[in-house]
């Protein structure tokens, strides 16, 4: 074999000479170059943020007033160690399901709630157990409940559901997310808005639409993406609502 | 070589090889999933879920990176060959870890509401008409549709039974997967991250690919210029004593074709340059045991008929071949495949 023609490699024979210390170089390369990159790609993620459920707590139960925004809130008037009276819990049922069928009957009224806790910063949410150990109706006068409104604001943010953010999935945000999260708001789960700067010291609003409708399908196109939005803000309890005008909706400078 | 069709025809370099790339792999997986979270101080981890998804759709990037980086590259420099030789288990392996992914995030994104999941992964984000917020998970259906068809027709049964160019057009559709993944990343998580060192060796990887196709095709251009001949009868291949015995001239017709002109045992034989198998260029292999053999996957012809040699049954073109003086040539008109044609015997003291 002349000197001009590299060593002939044939799959079925054995390795000629010449190549073998080549071949054992670039598997060396090869094999250290996936390690390498998994190392990398595997330190490049992003904090997914302090959301969690929070089933160190175990369940819990507390007593308070069912509204409607219309997403069904409860302002808690009988709380426990962990849920004080002043809280307000978002809700939603078991998985990407929300619990209108439950609340809407008790709206106004006094109601035990059960379940697990869901929590983000000041984000508070219930996630309900099933059925009327979940959400039962409470003797009593419900004790009349405060909402104050904070005037029009327009925000930089994004729009999530309010379930994810609060915990159930980390990360439960951004564009990555998106189609989870539209899923989640078409089950109902409440939506949140995440704002780039606290608004009377809260960063996380809940969303609704324009005078307590739903919010409206047409801005599930910019769940998830980083925006600009104007709407009312109202404080119930412990909780900002943001009821959007969804003509307003820009692009961040 | 194939006259009945096992799944795999086993031999030691192929185990080899794919012990090499499961290594990689398995290492990749490894330091994603339980190294990296320990160099990660987050107050909370990142669900095992996406975590899991994440790192299966890292790694299945990577290896279509790696697959089709290996062609070009066995193109610029035959000593990465043997990459190629068994290429096509790395792609069934990126088939495996795709569909990982995929299972991960279906599970977990698209699971636990009132809907089946596969049907909510197609209509929970129905943003089509804009770039911010597409649903980019269609980029990654299309991939992996594409990767589970190459993957399930990879096998020679198929070649053979769709014949070696509808199976090798069908195998260019990775093309189209590739640009796929890029997408289906571009518009999802990397319209997210606040790190972006992902980012840099996304496109770093995704660059690569593109500058070594470049330099492959820019290389064969010139090459092909090199071996272009004028005419229309009889075309000049070369002096009788530019040849070196077992190995062979390769010329470009004005057909399109190429044409391997080869020297045995001092007679000089030609066939066709693109093998029964998969077109690999057999005037870029030698001769083996008096036998052509093909550089990519080592199947071998007689060169004096374009056979395999029994029990196989492959067959390649061959063509005729004269003396004029002291210049060889060839006739552009190729026989049909498997003709024999009488070798013609060069002058005495030609061979160098
Ligand atoms: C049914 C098919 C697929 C679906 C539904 C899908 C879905 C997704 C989703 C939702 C994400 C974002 C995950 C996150 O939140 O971090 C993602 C990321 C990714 N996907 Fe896919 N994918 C599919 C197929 C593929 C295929 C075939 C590949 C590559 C061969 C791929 C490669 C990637 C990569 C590299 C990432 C970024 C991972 C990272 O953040 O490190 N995907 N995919
Ligand atoms: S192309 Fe596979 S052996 Fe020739």
């Amino acid at each position: 074999m002349s000197d001009k023609h590299p060593p002939f490699f044939v799959g079925y024979l054995p390795i000629p000479q010449g190549l073998k210390q080549w071949l054992l170089l670039v598997s060396a390369l090869l094999v250290a170059g996936m390690a390498g990159f998994g190392l990398v790609m595997g330190i490049a993620q992003d904090d997914p943020g302090p959301g969690a459920f929070r089933f160190d707590y175990g369940r819990q139960t507390v007593t308070g007033v069912v509204e409607l925004t219309p997403y069904p809130l409860v302002r808690v008037t009988e709380g426990n160690e962990r849920i004080a009276p002043g809280t307000t819990l978002m809700l939603s049922g078991q998985g990407k399901s929300n619990v209108d069928a439950r609340a809407i009957p008790l709206e106004g009224q006094l109601a035990q709630v059960s379940g697990i806790v869901l929590q983000r910063g000041t984000l508070n949410m219930l996630q309900l157990r099933g059925g009327r150990n979940g959400m039962s109706a409470v003797e009593g006068a419900a004790p009349a409940q405060s909402s104050k409104p904070l005037g029009r604001w327009k925000l930089a943010g994004e729009i999530c559901d309010g379930k994810c953010l609060a915990g159930a999935m980390r990360p439960g945000t951004g564009l990555a997310h998106k189609a989870c999260a539209n899923l989640c708001l078409i089950g109902g789960v409440p939506p949140v808005f995440v704002s780039s700067k606290p608004v009377d010291g809260s960063e996380f609003l809940l969303v609704t639409g324009p005078d307590g409708t739903e919010l409206p399908k047409s801005l599930y196109d910019q769940v998830g993406e980083y925006i600009t939005i104007e709407g009312e803000v109202e404080r119930r309890g412990d909780l900002l609502v943001f009821s959007v005008d969804p003509t307003t909706v820009g692009e961040p400078e | 070589m194939s006259v009945k069709y096992t799944p795999v025809q086993w031999n030691n370099n192929k185990w080899i090889y794919d012990a090499i790339m499961l290594a990689g792999v398995g290492l990749f997986l490894y330091i994603f999933l339980y190294a990296a979270p320990g160099i990660l101080s987050h107050e909370r981890p990142i669900n095992p879920q996406v975590h899991n998804a994440r790192a299966f759709g890292a790694c299945a990037f990577v290896m279509m990176t790696v697959i089709l980086c290996i062609g070009p590259l066995a193109r610029l420099d035959e000593r990465f060959l043997p990459l190629l030789y068994n290429r096509r288990h790395f792609g069934v392996m990126t088939v495996f870890v795709a569909i990982t992914h995929a299972s991960y995030i279906v599970d977990w994104y698209f699971a636990f509401s009132m809907s089946n999941k596969y049907e909510a992964l197609l209509f929970a984000n129905t943003s089509y008409g804009q770039l911010k917020g597409f649903p980019f998970e269609a980029f990654g259906i299309f991939a992996l549709a594409v990767l589970i068809i190459l993957a399930a027709t990879s096998h020679d049964f198929w070649m053979k039974f769709l014949s070696p160019p509808v199976w090798k057009r069908i195998h260019y559709l990775i093309y189209p997967a590739y640009l796929a993944v890029v997408a289906h990343v571009s518009l999802g998580i990397l319209q997210d991250q606040q790190n972006h060192a992902f980012t840099w060796l996304f496109a770093g990887g995704a660059l690569t690919v593109g500058v070594l196709h470049l330099l492959a095709a820019l290389k064969e251009r010139a090459r092909d210029q090199a071996l272009s001949v004028a005419g229309a009868d009889w075309i000049d291949v070369a002096g009788v004593d530019e040849f070196e015995d077992g190995f062979a001239k390769v010329r470009l017709l004005p057909d399109g074709d190429r044409v391997a002109v080869y020297l045995m045992d001092g007679k000089l034989s030609a066939i066709s340059n693109a093998c029964a198998h998969q077109n690999g260029p057999l005037g870029e292999g030698r001769v083996i045991d008096c036998l052509v053999t093909c550089p990519w996957h080592g199947f071998q012809y007689d060169v004096r008929s374009g056979r395999s040699p029994a029990p196989f049954t492959e067959m390649v073109p061959t063509y005729n071949l004269r003396l004029q003086g002291q210049t060889v040539q060839v006739d552009p008109k190729a026989n049909p495949p498997g003709t024999p044609v009488d070798p013609i015997a060069i002058p005495q003291g030609a061979v160098t």
